[in-house]
């Protein structure tokens, strides 16, 4: 993915722009908003991340600029306001996604690679996911691995749906609780753990291969590479 | 003193007195006219009618006849009726009347207002002394014949002393009601004006002393219950919010600077050592130093949300909210976990109203003080959330555990930031799980109160942690 950072803090930036391209990607950065600006004018971009505080022109009124001329990349605000009406702010702007510093790179990573995914696919059109031999469909609700029917709880397949959504990305407790649960704050205890070792006993535990892996330090993925 | 004439209530009052004043002023004269203006047109018709009968008299009986009933007449010295006939040049041929008034002579056959002296006397007739008699009367002259030369004027007048006497009472007690009601009104003014003066040089007063510093001043209030001790009771409110706010920025620095400096120079302590070590060491220590670095995070963002919640951010997104929903979604999300931790989780749900909250931080909370069940309730089997309608319009809505609690005499400190208790210090957690719960209550208006989950003097209490919410509406 080629990727524009917008973040006024040097350090940081090259921080998760080093973190960016270790994980194979092309990143540009800006130090601050007009150059952002600018940039994101010039290069075809699959994904912004933008600090919402930054000189010369907030991070809202850069990413707001862009979507009225047509833009759509997705984008991720990075702020250290993380108020539900902060978060408001970000998506009314036309940010897909909202990340409270401090945090931790791997969160960042996984967000930024979800959002990259949502550009290549129109999310809601697709209804039936499959990875190795474990397929959902979204309409039925049914889960099949090799044919075999796999009965999950609402919200267990709510959670494999959005893991299916997102096959072959890392993706972190935190965004498991905002988008299977709702909620936005940090889980305390090993609570999506449990779930998640839960549904892995359901679709994994009768099969050679397991799917559901854990990336250490970071979250979870759904893959049949190994 | 001076200051008390430019004071609000004073100039009200002012206005309100002129108002006033001028309003009893209309009303006077109104008063006035309808009855001294009617009583004089009476008289002067009285005289009219007098002078009318004695034409009559005259055109059909002739001037003798007139003459005798003048004189008849004048006899009832009491009606109050003065008559006299006189030659044109003035002088008296009879009636009850000593003289005829000087300037009747000049004044044509028009009404004129005179006065005279006449002597006072007593019950039985004796004469002891003067008194001024007002009266009106006209003229009217009359000729014998149409050829006689000699004609004479008959003059009829009506007592007005009486009249006139009320008059000059009545005029003279109303200017003096009139002063009395401006007077009056003035010193009321002045006296609502000082009252309310001495109460707002109190809020000033107080606010001075705030500026100058001293945040823990509260305006002094009168217990009258009026709308100066709402506003005063408002803005120690405010100036109680402030306080807390300061008191909540200081205890953040504090907090951020106790929590924060060990870990830092534990790092730096540990960089330095690894400086000096081979490549295992470094590898070692970057690892020690990266999982403090995370505890660091989640310490920070923990105290950030606490003086975000604490400072009422958020709280516009308070609305009407039922609990019972969210305690769902929470047990639903825990249950997994607290199984694992052998522990049941139930949810006792009774019919309460919605409370006004954020949906966000009551799920918040929940999950706080589930988490502290399941770290420090050991040796316990259950969980419960439990929610009922209490008194005050409040519904509670409590997490009961079944472990060992926490002794009446520790309660208090365990809300405050960082305290956690001695035979919790190994467990991992920043010490910050309700202090954050305990916000949580605060932006909701609510209250956080620990007790035991049995009543019973057994010998594990268990834990109840309730937050008491206002009913939506009733915040």
């Amino acid at each position: 993915m080629r990727i524009l950072v917008v973040e006024d803090d040097s350090e940081a930036a090259m921080h998760v722009s080093k973190g960016l391209r270790e994980a194979g990607h092309v990143v540009d950065h800006a130090l601050d908003g007009e150059v952002g600006l600018n940039m994101a004018g010039a290069g075809d971009y699959d994904a912004y991340v933008i600090d919402r505080m930054l000189p010369k022109l907030d991070g809202v009124s850069l990413l707001t600029r862009r979507r009225s001329g047509g833009d759509e990349t997705p984008a991720l605000f990075l702020s250290a306001l993380g108020e539900v009406d902060d978060r408001v702010i970000g998506f009314k702007a036309g940010g897909d996604d909202y990340l409270v510093k401090p945090y931790a790179f791997p969160e960042l990573l996984a967000r930024v690679e979800a959002l990259g995914r949502r550009r290549t696919q129109a999310p809601s059109l697709t209804t039936r996911y499959a990875v190795g031999g474990l397929e959902i469909d979204v309409i039925t609700r049914t889960v099949r691995r090799d044919g075999r029917k796999i009965d999950l709880q609402p919200r267990e397949f709510r959670l494999l749906e959005y893991l299916m959504r997102h096959a072959g990305q890392v993706v972190t407790r935190t965004m498991l609780l905002e988008n299977v649960w709702e909620y936005h704050f940090d889980p305390q205890t090993n609570v999506i753990d449990v779930h998640i070792s839960r549904l892995r006993s359901k679709i994994d535990k009768d099969f050679d291969k397991a799917l559901l892996k854990t990336i250490r330090g970071s979250g979870y993925t759904i893959s049949d590479q190994d | 003193m001076f200051r008390i004439l430019r004071t609000t209530t004073f100039s009200f009052t002012i206005i309100y007195v002129f108002v006033f004043a001028i309003a009893v002023g209309l009303l006077a004269l109104l008063f006035y006219q309808n009855t001294f203006g009617v009583m004089s047109k009476q008289t002067d018709d009285i005289v009219d009618q007098e002078i009318a009968v004695l034409s009559e008299v005259f055109s059909t009986e002739g001037a003798g006849f007139l003459r005798r009933v003048v004189n008849e007449r004048a006899a009832w010295r009491d009606d109050g009726l003065y008559l006299l006939i006189a030659e044109p040049a003035g002088a008296v041929l009879s009636g009850n009347l000593t003289a005829l008034p000087p300037q009747a002579v000049n004044a044509g056959e028009g009404f004129i207002d005179f006065s005279f002296e006449r002597p006072l006397l007593d019950a039985a007739g004796r004469e002891i002394g003067v008194e001024t008699r007002k009266a009106r009367g006209k003229i009217r002259r009359f000729k014998p014949a149409p050829d006689a030369d000699q004609s004479f004027l008959v003059f009829v007048a009506r007592d007005i002393s009486t009249r006139e006497d009320l008059r000059r009472r009545t005029q003279s007690n109303m200017a003096r009601i009139g002063l009395a009601t401006i007077a009056l009104g003035i010193v009321v003014g002045l006296v609502f004006s000082q009252a309310l003066l001495r109460r707002v040089d109190s809020v000033n007063r107080t606010a001075k002393l705030i500026r100058d510093g001293d945040l823990s001043k509260r305006i002094a209030l009168t217990g009258a219950g009026d709308e100066l001790e709402s506003l005063a009771i408002n803005l120690n409110a405010m100036l109680d919010q402030i306080e807390r706010l300061m008191e909540g920025m200081k205890e953040v620095s504090d907090n951020i600077a106790h929590d924060l400096r060990s870990p830092l120079s534990r790092i730096r302590g540990r960089l330095t050592e690894a400086l000096k070590g081979d490549a295992e060491d470094k590898e070692a220590a970057l690892r020690a130093t990266l999982n403090d670095a995370e505890n660091m995070i989640v310490t920070f963002n923990a105290l950030l949300s606490i003086a975000r919640i604490e400072s009422g951010e958020g709280a516009g997104a308070m609305e009407a909210v039922d609990l019972k929903p969210i305690a769902e979604e929470m047990v639903e999300l825990y249950e997994p976990a607290a199984q694992e931790a052998g522990f049941e989780l139930q949810l006792k749900a009774a019919p309460a109203p919605p409370v006004r909250a954020s949906r966000e931080l009551i799920g918040q909370a929940l999950a706080n003080l589930l988490d502290n069940s399941l770290k420090y309730a050991m040796g316990g089997t259950t969980i419960r959330i439990d929610i009922r309608t209490g008194s005050n319009g409040r519904v509670l809505l409590s997490v009961l555990d079944d472990g060992p609690g926490v002794p009446a005499e520790e309660r208090g400190s365990v809300v405050n930031r960082f305290v956690r208790l001695e035979q919790s210090r190994t467990t991992p957690g920043s010490g910050l799980g309700l202090s954050l719960v305990s916000a949580i209550a605060r932006a909701h208006r609510g209250a956080l109160t620990l007790g035991d989950s049995f009543s019973s003097a057994a010998e594990r209490r268990g834990l109840k942690v309730t937050l008491a919410l206002p009913a939506f509406g009733r915040a």
